[in-house]
């Protein structure tokens, strides 16, 4: 009885407690009415050294935690919303990225590239707010939703071979944090169309519009990033707040034949763009469901360095000059549309020269008067954006289908020193690496053979790596993962570490229909967390408002990806298979059916039965007639 | 040894035909025969990987384009492709497939929606779409969620041979096991008409072991026959189309959803000489008249309406609806004749049923064997007195086997 009355009684306090809830939010989300369901929207445009472009949109949503409107959304997408709900998802990351982010010409230092440079292929990392058992379950669930929500086939990261558990390495390490990559996904118009229907007014209107698919991907580069983080609930039940950032990272070739024309003798003049030339569209006004909508331009500070005015040897004048009243008719460019507002950075730990960058508000367009911008160069320009202390890479040695070693490279740009010695204390310089590299189990990797090159001198590894922590794979069960913190000293010039392994064997089933291509590596993450990207543009009350510059000043470490790695296995002749069983059977056939036929067969037996049965050559009728007298008497007895 | 027959074995045999007699009133008002057409479905598979056969996805996302231009919408269609061309490096036209030299029409519009890609196109993943047999955490969108009203279209493209079609290059599916699928499917009332369509070399063979009643197959070409790809695009640099699809878009591109024509028009429409090979179709298993079923039957989403003048009519037929599961099977024989009745005198009011059938469905619902009495007495259709000889057979079987004995 006691059993049978209890779920009621859980219902009945379920509900009760619902009810409280509902109505305690209900009265909080009446006091402070200011809470409110949030879009924006905003593009940032950067031109890059080597003649292309880079254009970042930043779409951010936020939910405020309350209960007032139930499960019910003005505008943050009721996809996410469950999905965050349902898999108590603390924080979550999804990227879907073609084409490999040039750390050496695009940069590695500032916010855009150290956050939304990605690996080729599916990243995802979530940190789960489960019970440590229920986190694999978590994962899973989460694979399959996510691969249902964006057609993609996010769900082969389900199986424990393809995710790991970093300990500590990983950026956001919590705890319950679940990393998988799939790096030979495809990319393409199926992903980003399911992503544009998060934002409240899809690419119907404002800067979404500028998407059109196919300049989309004719670009170099472009990371589809989704990122959301759950605030912390106070106590069960009562919905979470959650802030969804989605972001669209396109390095593109501006159309510069025009700019060729006109100065076909220089080669060094950047191509001239606008965002009709680049996109094929123009954007017709803002979202009206945004709070804000603007785009901005960015001049990277080694750009402004080099744009200084031939009278002005300080980069802070020349900055000066460029937001100065008459900045669209500077010697060096021409914009088309006149800024509404520039911001300066505020101050950089690098001393040369400070960065730009030219807000545009979208509010003032509307369809007849589209907003495009256009940048004209006048001189040739050259510059170089700001790198990662040490540029990675890495690579195969060895040759042969059986063993092999990996090696990541360190090597140092030569860029940073001005870091490096105000990083330094006391003189003992330090600069510190973390790697963390995922191998898949057919991969053997051996970690006891992990060497450490400084300056291409072997060295002890006791002596540059400071912890390290490994788990070893298991077949078919779990890769083997390697998390290494390297204290370098500043001044070193290279870096290399080398691990050997040996390649495993699948089962005939297990390869993939394209298994001579090879298999893939993931990329390994290289992070500095010494250092971090940040841009701090003057304090202004709006800054506030904008997700994109508070996004930029905080401090994130930056973070640089190797290449994916792509190992040839020995594949098997998947054919033989099928002419095994051919032959075998052709064997047993031949051989084992015509012995058998020769030692069962019974001559002498075989003509007996004929006999008999010729003998017996009587009707039916009879038989059964028979068969029924023979019941009727109670003869049947002996029957055997 | 006993001569006497076993009290227990006597229980079953007595059982047998009330068993045999339920059974064949389940038969009877099985949901398959009453189900009226709910919705569509297209499942679209294009099995083959590696660019040098962009034609197949071409012809897949025609076809997907077709569907979705003819009103099934996107949940109800299972997109499967077997690798990415839209974006492959190889393509000169990124995100855009096209299935023309003119390239007038962009396949991969803004809003395709691919369920399965890739590495996902299986026979395993296949199978389990037709027969609905996923994991728990598969999402809703790769499961075909059809019922027993269900129409659905399933087209398939790829590199065939005799019996079998090759998926991605590494696995075949055999004859044998889509009608395998395809049995499963109507054992677990997943669709009530079923159309098969195959474009791929030796099509016709993919059909020789197909069984289950309301399937209607076609395929491009006959055993010992190739099919063909339609014209080769110099800027893409492979071809593009296939002629059988590319002959059955051009069919299509006439119609609207309003349109009429028939299957048999389809059907006809293929000439051979263009082809270059001959279409065969098999519809044996299926009853009606191709001449009488329009083509928006499987590829488009075109209802029956049924006009009411009072909204509380919509809402009774609901009602009746749920009833309908509530109930048990032998119930739902009145039921159907209820709805048939509806059906005849469309203009009529709903509350004009009769009474007494609906006082007799709830005197069922009380006591199950008044619904044998109901049918002993009546005993009006030829498929009772079936079910009589069948019974009459009983007696004959249990004194053959105690002979026997």
């Amino acid at each position: 009885m006691v059993l049978l009355q209890r779920p009621h009684i859980l219902l009945l306090l379920i509900d009760t407690h619902q009810f409280l809830q509902c109505w305690i939010a209900f009265g909080s989300a009446n006091e402070e009415g200011q809470q409110q369901e949030e879009f924006s929207e905003e593009l940032l445009v950067k031109p890059l050294p080597d003649h292309k472009l880079l254009a970042h949109f930043h779409f951010q949503s936020s939910a405020p935690p309350s209960t007032s409107n139930g499960c019910h959304h003005h505008l943050f997408p009721k996809a996410i919303s469950q999905l965050v709900q349902k898999f108590r998802v603390k924080e979550m990351e999804l990227s879907f990225t073609q084409g490999r982010w040039n750390y050496e010409s695009w940069g590695g230092f500032d916010p855009i590239s150290s956050s939304n440079a990605k690996p080729p292929g599916v990243e995802l990392w979530a940190v789960f707010d489960v019970p440590q058992h229920h986190i694999d379950a978590s994962w899973k669930n989460l694979t399959h939703t996510l691969s249902g929500l964006f057609c993609a086939s996010i769900n082969f990261l389900e199986s424990t071979a393809t995710y790991s558990t970093p300990e500590w390495s990983f950026p956001p390490a919590s705890g319950n944090v679940r990393y998988g990559t799939f790096p030979c996904e495809a990319v393409c118009t199926e992903n980003l169309t399911p992503w544009l229907r998060l934002l409240p007014c899809r690419d119907k209107a404002g800067i979404a519009l500028l998407l059109d698919r196919p300049s989309l991907y004719r670009g170099f580069y472009h990371s589809q990033r989704l990122h959301l983080t759950s605030t912390e609930s106070s106590s069960e039940g009562i919905d979470s707040g959650i802030i969804l950032e989605q972001t669209l990272t396109v390095v593109l070739q501006p159309n510069s034949e025009r700019a060729i024309e006109v100065h076909a003798s220089e080669k060094h003049v950047q191509p001239s763009w606008s965002l009709s030339s680049i996109f094929g569209k123009q954007v017709s006004g803002r979202c009206v469901l945004a709070k804000s909508s603007s785009v901005y331009l960015l001049l990277d500070w080694g750009l402004v360095a080099e744009l200084k005015f031939p009278n002005k040897e300080n980069g802070k004048s020349a900055a000066n000059g460029l937001t100065s009243e008459n900045f669209w008719s500077n010697p060096s460019f021409e914009l088309s549309v006149n800024p509404d507002r520039i911001f300066l950075e505020e101050s950089s730990s690098h001393s040369k020269s400070l960065s730009i960058l030219y807000m545009f508000q979208v509010e003032k367009y509307s369809e007849s008067e589209p907003f495009d911008i256009g940048l004209m160069w006048k001189v040739p320009v050259a510059w170089l954006c700001q790198q990662t202390p040490l540029h990675a890479s890495r690579f195969f040695m060895g040759s042969g289908n059986e063993r092999g070693a990996i090696a990541i490279s360190l090597k140092s740009t030569q860029f940073t020193e001005g870091f490096m010695s105000a990083n330094s204390k006391d003189g003992s310089c330090e600069l510190r690496v973390d790697v963390f590299q995922v191998v898949p189990w057919y991969v053997k990797v051996y970690f006891h053979s992990l060497r450490v090159f400084v300056d291409q001198q072997p060295r002890a590894v006791s002596d540059f790596i400071e912890k390290i922590h490994v788990s070893p794979s298991k077949d078919k069960m779990s890769p083997g993962v390697m998390e290494v913190v390297l204290k370098l000293p500043c001044r070193v010039n290279t870096a290399a570490l080398t691990i050997e392994f040996d390649k495993g064997f699948l089962r005939i089933d297990e390869y993939p229909p394209d298994a001579n291509q090879g298999f893939d590596i993931p990329s390994a993450i290289i992070s500095f967390p010494n250092f971090h990207a940040s841009m701090v543009f003057l304090e202004d009350d709006s800054l506030n408002r904008s997700p994109l510059l508070s996004k930029f000043q905080e401090k994130c470490p930056v973070m640089s990806y190797t290449e994916v790695l792509l190992v040839p296995l020995t594949t098997p002749d998947f054919s033989m298979p099928y002419n095994v069983s051919t032959i075998k059977c052709t064997v047993f056939a031949l051989y084992f059916g015509s012995l058998l036929n020769v030692l069962q067969r019974r001559v002498a037996e075989e003509e007996r039965f004929l006999k008999a049965k010729a003998a017996k050559k009587t009707g039916r009728l009879p038989l059964l007639l028979s068969k029924l007298s023979a019941k009727l008497r109670g003869s049947g007895i002996n029957q055997d | 040894m006993e001569t006497f027959i076993n009290p227990k074995s006597l229980f079953h045999l007595l059982l047998l035909p009330c068993l045999l007699l339920y059974s064949s009133i389940a038969y009877n008002s099985s949901p398959v025969e009453a189900a009226m057409h709910t919705n569509n479905w297209a499942v679209l598979v294009c099995t083959s990987r590696f660019w040098f056969n962009y034609r197949h996805m071409a012809n897949t996302l025609s076809l997907y384009r077709t569907v979705k231009r003819l009103g099934i919408p996107d949940e109800r269609i299972i997109l499967m492709l077997a690798d990415d061309m839209a974006c492959n490096t190889r393509n000169k036209y990124p995100a855009q497939v096209f299935n023309n030299e003119n390239h007038r029409l962009n396949l991969y519009g803004d809003n395709v929606e691919v369920d399965y890609r890739g590495y996902e196109v299986t026979v395993e993943n296949f199978l389990r779409v037709l027969t609905g047999r996923h994991e728990t955490a598969v999402p809703r969108s790769k499961r075909l969620l059809s019922d027993e009203g269900s129409h659905i279209l399933l087209y398939m493209t790829g590199h065939g041979g005799d019996e079998f079609l090759k998926f991605q290059d590494s696995e075949e599916l055999q004859s044998h096991d889509l009608a395998d699928a395809v049995k499963q499917m109507k054992e677990k009332h997943r669709f009530k008409e079923l159309l098969i369509m195959v474009d791929t070399c030796q099509a016709a063979t993919l059909f020789n072991q197909l069984q289950s009643p309301g399937v209607l197959a076609i395929g491009s070409s006959m055993k010992g026959e190739n099919s063909y790809s339609h014209h080769l695009d110099s800027d893409v640099g492979v071809s593009v189309v296939d002629r059988f699809t590319y002959y059955t878009l051009a069919f299509f591109e006439r119609l609207n959803i309003y349109d009429n024509a028939s299957l048999s028009s389809l059907f006809s429409s293929y000439n051979p000489s263009l082809l270059m090979s001959t279409t065969y179709y098999r519809k044996d298993l299926y009853k009606r008249r191709l001449e009488e079923v329009p083509v928006t039957n499987f590829f488009g989403s075109v209802m029956e309406t049924i006009h009411t003048d009072a909204a509380y009519k919509a809402l009774s037929r609901r009602n009746s609806g749920r009833f309908e599961d509530e109930m048990s099977l032998d119930q739902s024989v009145h039921h159907i004749k209820r709805r048939m009745l509806i059906k005849v005198n469309d203009g009529d009011e709903i509350h004009d049923i009769n009474p007494e059938l609906l006082q007799g469905e709830e005197g069922a619902s009380k006591c199950p064997w008044s619904t044998f009495r109901n049918k002993f007495q009546k005993a009006e259709n030829v498929d009772s007195l079936l079910n009589y000889g069948l019974v009459a057979m009983i007696p004959l079987l249990v004194i053959s086997t105690w002979l026997v004995q």
